[in-house]
């Protein structure tokens, strides 16, 4: 009886213990979630499969079947001068309050992360990962390497030209003389008018493990 | 990172036989804990039982506090994992409607399987009912579906409720499950005077 | 008294509840949810009830998004789940010898009396089963384990109902008075 009372005793302090140790010990934070991550999940960083091609964005842009989200993070000074039509604005601080929104995306949807260069979007598309693991892609080059291929010179901008393939530093490199945000052609590109692209299509709809939980 | 795809991993055949060992795990665990006796289960409500008590919240300590070990460790990801859903009113109404049977019953549906497979008719019959409600239910949800749908707060966890973390809210619960052990066993010998 | 403190020998609770929690933890960490038994009742159900009714169950929504056309409720996680602990009880019956058929019921009332309670219980848990969306195994274990609010709530309100009924109900199961 006795040792039945330690036993309940010792397997009462050692929860104790443990749940008072994991209190101060706390969750991880986006940052350390990701390098749990990176390892398996990192790979499709450094063979660039999550980059894509400005052309293969203009095509999700264009596909009916397809729920896209774009999420710009950059600066409000550079998304007031050009952003992409339907692409949201969000702070790389503020992207953990989209976790529950990005838990609920149905099975079609495609997160596509633009920054001038690939550099905060980069940055962005790990925390992403880290908070949600949603089917996220990072659009290669920026949205420098966009303006270099859909850009329109004209009154609202001067020649987009090669000035943009300067050394990527993060910041928008094309001579806009309005902030026209996202009413300037280059925006959403014409399919039909645009130069044709030829690019390895890199977005794979996902299935998401299984979400179907409970008691049925 | 856990958890991992499944069907990638294993496979159909795999996961539809990991599923049957977890449940051959959860139906041997409570057979031999008693509960396909139902006096056992009811005379909980009289304090004179408390294992529906003890085995319910040690598991859920013991699962919870590895979980969140897990999560802290970097060994399984909260997000991927499964929280239910809250809906408010339809789970109180609910749980009150299964409070009631039971009560009346003497069972719940894991445990009235594990009755009914040894046997036990009152097991049986419980089975019978259980499945005559949940089809009624099918029936019938239909004339109340806004409330079917209704007070429905999505993923929402005890430390995002409580405005604390994780961790301390794990700590929380178990103190809370053990002062209840404690509790409950007082009012038991209490009323009953003291047993083994 | 006596009907609760019988000579089988069932594991302690705390144990018992150790291991549950071990295995709820390996079904979390493996397969990303937790237990759940009603809602493999309720497909097997729907499953026999396509056979019989396939077109009233085609045209009544809840049960349509589980069976309706070709759907197969079926092969779902949980179904597999029950039949496993359905094998699970049996066998750990069997190696105790409890495998018998008998009748618990409480001292003051009868095998068929029980019967009658047990229908009518189940009848009742089976529609407050689906009502929370999920069970004690489902909702109150699993839920509870991994902290929804939602799960916590119900589980508060499953307490709430059995012992706020157990007075009225006490001839079930309590010795005379």
């Amino acid at each position: 009886m006795n040792r039945y009372r330690n036993m309940r005793v010792a397997g009462a302090l050692i929860l104790l213990l443990a749940s008072a140790a994991l209190a101060l010990y706390g969750q991880p934070s986006l940052e350390q979630k990701w390098s749990f991550m990176a390892e398996s999940v990192g790979s499709g960083l450094a063979e660039r499969q999550v980059y894509i091609d400005p052309g293969e964005l203009l095509a999700l842009m264009n596909n009916d079947y397809i729920d896209l989200i774009i999420y710009d993070v950059r600066a409000e000074t550079d998304w007031n001068w050009f952003h992409l039509l339907d692409s949201e604005r969000v702070d790389l601080d503020k992207l953990a309050a989209q976790r529950d929104r990005l838990l609920a995306l149905p099975e079609n949807a495609v997160v596509v992360v633009v920054s001038n260069d690939e550099i905060a979007a980069t940055e962005a598309w790990k925390r992403l990962m880290a908070l949600a693991r949603p089917n996220a892609y990072i659009l290669e080059g920026g949205l420098n390497h966009w303006l270099n291929i859909y850009g329109v010179a004209g009154e609202e901008s001067g020649d987009h030209g090669e000035t943009s393939l300067a050394t990527p530093d993060g910041t928008l490199r094309h001579p806009f003389k309005l902030a026209l945000g996202e009413r300037h052609a280059a925006t959403r590109p014409d399919e039909r008018h645009a130069p044709q692209r030829d690019y390895t299509p890199k977005v794979k709809l996902l299935k998401k493990i299984t979400r179907a939980g409970g008691c049925g | 990172m856990a958890p991992f795809d499944l069907q990638a991993s294993i496979g159909s055949t795999g996961s539809y036989l990991l599923y049957l060992a977890i449940g051959f795990g959860f139906g041997f665990i409570l057979e031999s804990a008693g509960f396909g006796d139902a006096r056992r289960l009811a005379a909980q409500f009289y304090f004179r039982e408390l294992r529906v008590l003890k085995v319910m919240f040690t598991a859920i300590i013991v699962a919870m506090t590895l979980i969140f070990w897990s999560t802290a460790l970097g060994l399984l990801d909260y997000n991927e994992v499964w929280v239910n859903p809250t809906y408010l009113w339809p789970g109180i109404v609910g749980g009150l409607i299964m409070g009631a049977g039971f009560i009346i019953g003497g069972y719940c549906p894991g445990t009235s399987l594990v009755s009914m497979v040894t046997l036990k008719l009152d097991g049986t019959f419980f089975f019978l009912g259980l499945v005559t409600g949940i089809l009624a239910f099918g029936e019938t949800v239909g004339y109340f579906n806004e409330f079917w749908h209704s007070s429905a707060m999505g993923r929402f966890t005890l430390p995002e409720f409580l405005h604390l973390e994780t961790g301390l809210v794990v700590f929380l619960v178990v103190c809370m499950a053990l002062a209840m052990f404690i509790g409950f066993e007082w009012i038991r010998d209490a009323v009953y005077g003291k047993e083994k | 008294m006596n009907n609760v403190a019988d000579k089988t020998s069932y594991w302690n609770p705390y144990l018992s509840g150790v291991m549950l929690g071990l295995l709820l933890f390996l079904s979390f960490f493996l397969t990303s949810h937790g237990l759940g038994a009603s809602g493999g009742v309720n497909r097997i159900a729907v499953a026999v009830e396509d056979l019989i009714v396939p077109e009233h169950v085609d045209r009544t929504p809840y049960i349509a998004q589980m069976a309706g056309g070709d759907r197969a409720p079926l092969s779902h996680w949980i179904v597999w789940q029950v039949v496993g602990v359905l094998f699970g009880g049996f066998v750990s019956g069997l190696l105790r010898g409890r495998v018998k058929v008998q009748t618990y019921h409480g001292p003051q009332i009868s095998s068929r009396t029980r019967w009658g309670y047990a229908f009518v219980g189940g009848a009742l848990m089976g529609y407050g089963a689906r009502l929370a969306r999920g069970c004690t195994s489902g909702q109150a274990l699993s839920g509870g384990a991994v902290m929804s609010v939602g799960s916590w709530a119900f589980m508060l309100a499953v307490f709430a109902g059995g012992y706020g009924l157990a007075w009225f109900f006490r001839h079930l199961w309590q010795a005379g008075e």
